[in-house]
C-alpha cells in the first residue's frame, strides 16, 4: 500500500535516471530487484557483509533522493530487524559511536584551523590561485612555530637552565684529544670578545637590532653563546653539544617529512587523474564554476575569469594547429631567435651573480664601520639580491614576449627562471661568505686556526647575523612596498585619472612572484638555523605579520586576476619549488657540519675539528653491545636484504598501478562497446516500430470504414 | 512531517544527521534561514513550501547563474514551480555541502547541467551550460565559431561511446579526474 505509493512516486520522479542510477548503486547489490521501482534495492538486508555498521548510513544519504524517500527507506530498514547476537550488536553500537566522534573531531578541527574564514573569503573573491598563497603562507607559520618547540625544548631551555643553575653540572670540553696540536699556540684562535666596549650611543641599540651586533650578538639568539655543557648529575646526563647538532639534523628531516605529507595528498590526487592537459575544455565546462561565489560583482568577475580562460585555451589551440603547420625555415627561424633569447637571459642572470658576489665581498672588507653608512654597507648584499631580483625577472618578462611560447608554458619559463635566480643567489652569497671563512684566496690567514680568525673570531655567529639581516631586509622591503608603493598606486588610479594612470591600472596579486618570496624566506631560515637558533621563531612572526600585511593589501589594492592559477597543480609546484630550497640549505648544512672547522672561542663545538665529530666521540663512549648492534645496522650484512626488501616492495607497487591502469583501459573500451551496442539497439528498435507502425496503421485503416463505438 | 513553530525536535534533528550529510549546527541554522523566509503566518503551517523567488533571494544564491536550475532539481512540487520544502532544502544544502561525496555531488551537477531533463547532456544542454558560465550579455558571450569550436571538443574529449551526448556516466569520468570539483561544488550558509 504505502510502498507501492512510495515506489511509484520514485519512479515517476526519477525514471529518466533510471539507468543512470546504475552507476551510483553499490556493486553488491543485486539488480534482479530493478523492475520499475525506486532507486534503492528494497531487497537487499543491511547485515550483509561484515562491514561496520555505518555503511547503511552512508547508503541513505548517499543516495540522490528527496527527504521523503530517505525516510522511507530508513524505516524500511529498520523495520527489518535482524537477527544479531550481543556481540554483533555491541561492535555495531561501538562502530558507530566511534565514527559520531570521529565527525564530531573532524568538525571541531576544521572549525578551529588558523584564519580559516579569512581563507574562505580570499577564495570566494579572487579564486583559487591566490587562496592557495595565502594557505600556503598559513602552512608555513605552523611549519616554523612548531619547529620552534623542537628547537626550545632541547637547545634553549636546556641552555638557559645549565646557564642559570648551580655548577653541580660539570662544564667541560667533551673528549679534548682533538685538538690539532700541542705545539700551535691556540691563544690568537680563542680571543673572541663580543661585548661593546665603552659608553654605547642610544641609537646603537636599534641599529644592532637590525644588524644583530652588539647587545644581540652575544646572546641566544646566536650560535656564540651556546656553550659546550655536558650536564651529569645523579643519573641525567645531557650533552648539549650533541643535542644541537642532532637538533638541528632533526629539524631539517622534520620539515622534509611535512612537506611530503602535504605534497602527498595534492600528488595522490594529480597523479590518479592523470595529466592535466587531457580533458581540459570539459574540465572547464563541467567543474569550472565555483559556487561559493557571492555577490554580483563575484559572479560577473568569475564568468569574466572564465570566458578568458576558455577563449585563452581554444586560441592556444588555433596556434597549435597553424604551428604545426609551420615550413620548414619558419621553424628553423623561431628556434634560433628561442636559443639566442636564452642565452641573454642567462647572461642576465649571471650578471647579476657576479654583483652579488662583489658585492658580498665589498660588505665583508666594510665590516666595522658605524652609523647609517656602516649600517648600508652591511646590508648592501641584501639590497643587491633584492634589487637583482626585482629587475631580472622584469627583464627576462619583455625577453619572454620574443619568445613567441603558448601562454601557459611562458608563465612556467618565467617562473622557473626566477627560482633559479632566487636560490642561486642565496647560493652565491653563502658561497662567497664560506670563502672569505675558510680563505679560498689566501691562504696565509688560515693556517694557524683552519679558520680566518682574524676577520671572523666566531664565524658562526657571522653567518647566524648574515641570514638574519636577509629575513629583517626582506620583510622590511614588503612592509616598505605596501606602505610606499602598493597604497600610493591605489590613491593616485582612484582619484587621478589620466592615460597614465589608465594604462598602469590597479595592481594584480601575482601569485607566482610571491610564493617565490616565501620559498626564499624559508630557504634563508633553514640556511641559518644551524648558526641562529631562534631564526625559527623571528620567522614565525615575520610570516604571521606578512600574512595580514597581505591581506590588507590584497583586499585595498588589488583588483582580482583575469588569468587564473590552477590550484592543485600551483600546490605541487610550491612545494617542489620549497623543496628546492630546502635542498639548496641541506646542502649549506652539510659543508658546514662536515668540513669547516668550528670557531675555538664560542659555541658548543669549540673544541672540535668538525662539528660532526662529536657524533663518533659519543658513539664510541657507548656501550660495547650497542656499538656492535649500531655497527650491525650499518654494516653490508643488513643493508643488502633491506635494499633487496625495499626492491620488491616496489616491485609491487608498480605493477599493481599497471595492472590498475590497463583496468581502466579495459573498462573504458567496454563502455565505448556498449554504447555501440545501444545504437546498434536503438536502430534496430527504429526499424522494427516502423514496420510495426506500417502493420498497425493498416490495420486501423480497416477498422475504422466500421461505424464508431 | 515538517517542521513545528520555531524549534526543531531533537528527533527530527537526529533523523536529519541521519539522513544528510550536515552537521547538527549546519541545520539549525538551515532552519533559522528557512524561517526568515516564510511569512509569519506561514511558520506555524506543518510543512510549508517557499515560491522560488524567495529562496533566489538568498545571498547564495542570489548571482549563482545557476540558481533557477538548482531550484528546479530539488523541488518535489507536483507543478515543477521551483518552490521548496524545508526538507528539499536540506537536501539542497546536503548536496552542496562540505563532507557530501562525490557521487552525490556529481549526479545533482548532473541534472542541474541537464538544461532540458532528458537525461543525458546533448549540443543545446552544453551550449546554454557555456552561455550560463561566461555570462549572458553580448560582450561577454562567445561567437558562434568559439563555441562550435568549443562543443566539439568538448564532445571529443568526453563522449565515449561516441552518441553525440554526454551521460551520466561519462560526466562522471570527466568529474572524477578534476580534483577541484568537490571544494568548489559547495554553498555554506
Amino acid at each position: 500500500m504505502e510502498l507501492c505509493e512510495l515506489q511509484r512516486q520514485g519512479s515517476a520522479g526519477g525514471n529518466s535516471y533510471h539507468g543512470a542510477q546504475q552507476s551510483i548503486r553499490l556493486q553488491s547489490m543485486s539488480s534482479a530487484s530493478n523492475q520499475n521501482g525506486p532507486l534503492f534495492n528494497w531487497a537487499s538486508s543491511p547485515t550483509e557483509g561484515s562491514e561496520d555498521e555505518s555503511r547503511p548510513l552512508k547508503v541513505l544519504r548517499g543516495q540522490p533522493l528527496p527527504m521523503r524517500l530517505k525516510r522511507a527507506l530508513r524505516e524500511v530498514q529498520q523495520m527489518r530487524v535482524p537477527l544479531v547476537t550481543d556481540w554483533q550488536s555491541w561492535k555495531r553500537s561501538k562502530a558507530k559511536s566511534v565514527s559520531r566522534f570521529r565527525t564530531d573531531a573532524n568538525v571541531a578541527l576544521y572549525s578551529t584551523a588558523l584564519w580559516r574564514k579569512t581563507l574562505l573569503k580570499i577564495g570566494g573573491q579572487f579564486g583559487g590561485g591566490v587562496q592557495s598563497y595565502f594557505l600556503f603562507l598559513r602552512f608555513l607559520v605552523v611549519l616554523n612555530f612548531l619547529s620552534f618547540f623542537l628547537i626550545a625544548g632541547f637547545v634553549l631551555i636546556p641552555s638557559i637552565v645549565f646557564k642559570t643553575t648551580s655548577p653541580s653540572n660539570i662544564t667541560a670540553d667533551s673528549n679534548g684529544t682533538n685538538l690539532i696540536g700541542s705545539d700551535w699556540s691556540t691563544e690568537d684562535c680563542t680571543a673572541y670578545d663580543p661585548n661593546p666596549q665603552g659608553l654605547v650611543i642610544f641609537y646603537q641599540y636599534f641599529l644592532d637590532l637590525l644588524s644583530g651586533t652588539g647587545f644581540m650578538e652575544y646572546s641566544y639568539v646566536f650560535y656564540g653563546y651556546y656553550n659546550n655543557t655536558v650536564a651529569e648529575s645523579s643519573g641525567f646526563h645531557y650533552n648539549l653539544p650533541l643535542a644541537y647538532l642532532l637538533t638541528c639534523v632533526f629539524y631539517f628531516a622534520f620539515c622534509l617529512v611535512c612537506i611530503i605529507a602535504r605534497m602527498g595528498s595534492a600528488l595522490r590526487v594529480a597523479v590518479a587523474t592523470g595529466s592535466g592537459a587531457v580533458g581540459s575544455y570539459s574540465k572547464i565546462v563541467f567543474t569550472g564554476w565555483d559556487y561559493g561565489c557571492h555577490g554580483d560583482q563575484a559572479t560577473k568577475l568569475k564568468q569574466k575569469n572564465i570566458h578568458y580562460q576558455l577563449q585563452l585555451d581554444l586560441e592556444e589551440q588555433r596556434l597549435q594547429n597553424k604551428a604545426a603547420s609551420l615550413t620548414l625555415g619558419q621553424t628553423v627561424g623561431l628556434y634560433s631567435l628561442r636559443v639566442f633569447l636564452m642565452v641573454i637571459s642567462i647572461t642576465l642572470i649571471g650578471v647579476a651573480f657576479f654583483c652579488i658576489f662583489r658585492s658580498t665581498a665589498f660588505s665583508q672588507e666594510k665590516v666595522g664601520e658605524t652609523g647609517l653608512l656602516g649600517l648600508i654597507w652591511e646590508y648592501l648584499p641584501s639590497i643587491v639580491i633584492t634589487a637583482g631580483n626585482f629587475v631580472v625577472p622584469l627583464l627576462c618578462d619583455q625577453i619572454a614576449l620574443f619568445e613567441k611560447y603558448s601562454p601557459s608554458t611562458t608563465i612556467i619559463i618565467a617562473l622557473f627562471r626566477s627560482v633559479f635566480l632566487r636560490m642561486v643567489s642565496l647560493g652565491v652569497l653563502l658561497f662567497s661568505l664560506w670563502s672569505k671563512i675558510t680563505c679560498f684566496e689566501d691562504k696565509q690567514v688560515c693556517l694557524l686556526c683552519q679558520y680566518n680568525h682574524e676577520d671572523y673570531p666566531c664565524w658562526e655567529t657571522r653567518v647566524g647575523q648574515e641570514m638574519y639581516k636577509l629575513t629583517l631586509f626582506d620583510f622590511l622591503i614588503n612592509v616598505a612596498m605596501l606602505i610606499l608603493v602598493e597604497f600610493p598606486r591605489r590613491l593616485l588610479v582612484d582619484h587621478w585619472s589620466c592615460a597614465l594612470t589608465r594604462w598602469v591600472g590597479r595592481q594584480e596579486f601575482l601569485v607566482p612572484y610571491n610564493v617565490l618570496g616565501l620559498v626564499y624566506g624559508q630557504a634563508v631560515v633553514w640556511t641559518g638555523a644551524l648558526f641562529c637558533p631562534l631564526l625559527p621563531l623571528i620567522n614565525t612572526l615575520k610570516f604571521f605579520i606578512l600574512f595580514y600585511c597581505k591581506k590588507v593589501t590584497l583586499f585595498s589594492n588589488c583588483r582580482p586576476a583575469v588569468k587564473t592559477f590552477r590550484s592543485t597543480t600551483s600546490t605541487i609546484f610550491f612545494l617542489v619549488v620549497l623543496l628546492f630550497g630546502w635542498g639548496l640549505a641541506l646542502v649549506a648544512l652539510i659543508y658546514s657540519l662536515a668540513q669547516m672547522h668550528p670557531s675555538m672561542s664560542c659555541g658548543p663545538f669549540r673544541s672540535l675539528t668538525t662539528m660532526w665529530r662529536i657524533v663518533p666521540d659519543t658513539f664510541y663512549t657507548l656501550s660495547q653491545t650497542t656499538q656492535d648492534f649500531l655497527f650491525y645496522m650499518g654494516s653490508q650484512a643488513f643493508s643488502i636484504p633491506l635494499f633487496i626488501f625495499s626492491c620488491v616492495v616496489l616491485c609491487y607497487v608498480t605493477a599493481l598501478a599497471s595492472v590498475y591502469g590497463r583496468s581502466v583501459d579495459l573498462l573504458k573500451a567496454e563502455l565505448k562497446m556498449a554504447g555501440r551496442d545501444k545504437q546498434f539497439l536503438v536502430k534496430q528498435i527504429e526499424k522494427l516500430s516502423r514496420t510495426m507502425g506500417v502493420l498497425t496503421r493498416d490495420q486501423e485503416d480497416m477498422y475504422d470504414t466500421g461505424a464508431p463505438n | 512531517m515538517g517542521t513545528t513553530a520555531s524549534q526543531l525536535g531533537k528527533d527530527l534533528l537526529s533523523e536529519y544527521q541521519e539522513l544528510t550529510f550536515l552537521t547538527k549546527q549546519e541545520i539549525l541554522l538551515a532552519h533559522k534561514r528557512f524561517s526568515e523566509l516564510l511569512a509569519k503566518e506561514e511558520r506555524s503551517l506543518p510543512s510549508p513550501r517557499v515560491p522560488m523567488e524567495k529562496i533566489l533571494s538568498l545571498p547564495e544564491l542570489k548571482s549563482n547563474p545557476f540558481k533557477k536550475r538548482i531550484c528546479h532539481v530539488f523541488s518535489t512540487s507536483d507543478p515543477k514551480d521551483g518552490s521548496l520544502t524545508f526538507e528539499d532544502f536540506l537536501d539542497l544544502l546536503s548536496a552542496f555541502s562540505d563532507s557530501a561525496t562525490l557521487e552525490i555531488k556529481s549526479h545533482y551537477a548532473f541534472r542541474i547541467f541537464d538544461f532540458d531533463d532528458d537525461g543525458t547532456l546533448d549540443g543545446r544542454d552544453l551550449e546554454k551550460l557555456v552561455n550560463c558560465l561566461t555570462g549572458e550579455t553580448e560582450d561577454t558571450r562567445l561567437t558562434s565559431e568559439e563555441m562550435r569550436q568549443l562543443i566539439g571538443n568538448i564532445l571529443e574529449e568526453s563522449d565515449i561511446d561516441k552518441d553525440g551526448t554526454v551521460n551520466l556516466s561519462e560526466f562522471q569520468h570527466v568529474i572524477s579526474r578534476s580534483p577541484d570539483f568537490v571544494s568548489s561544488f559547495k554553498i555554506v550558509l
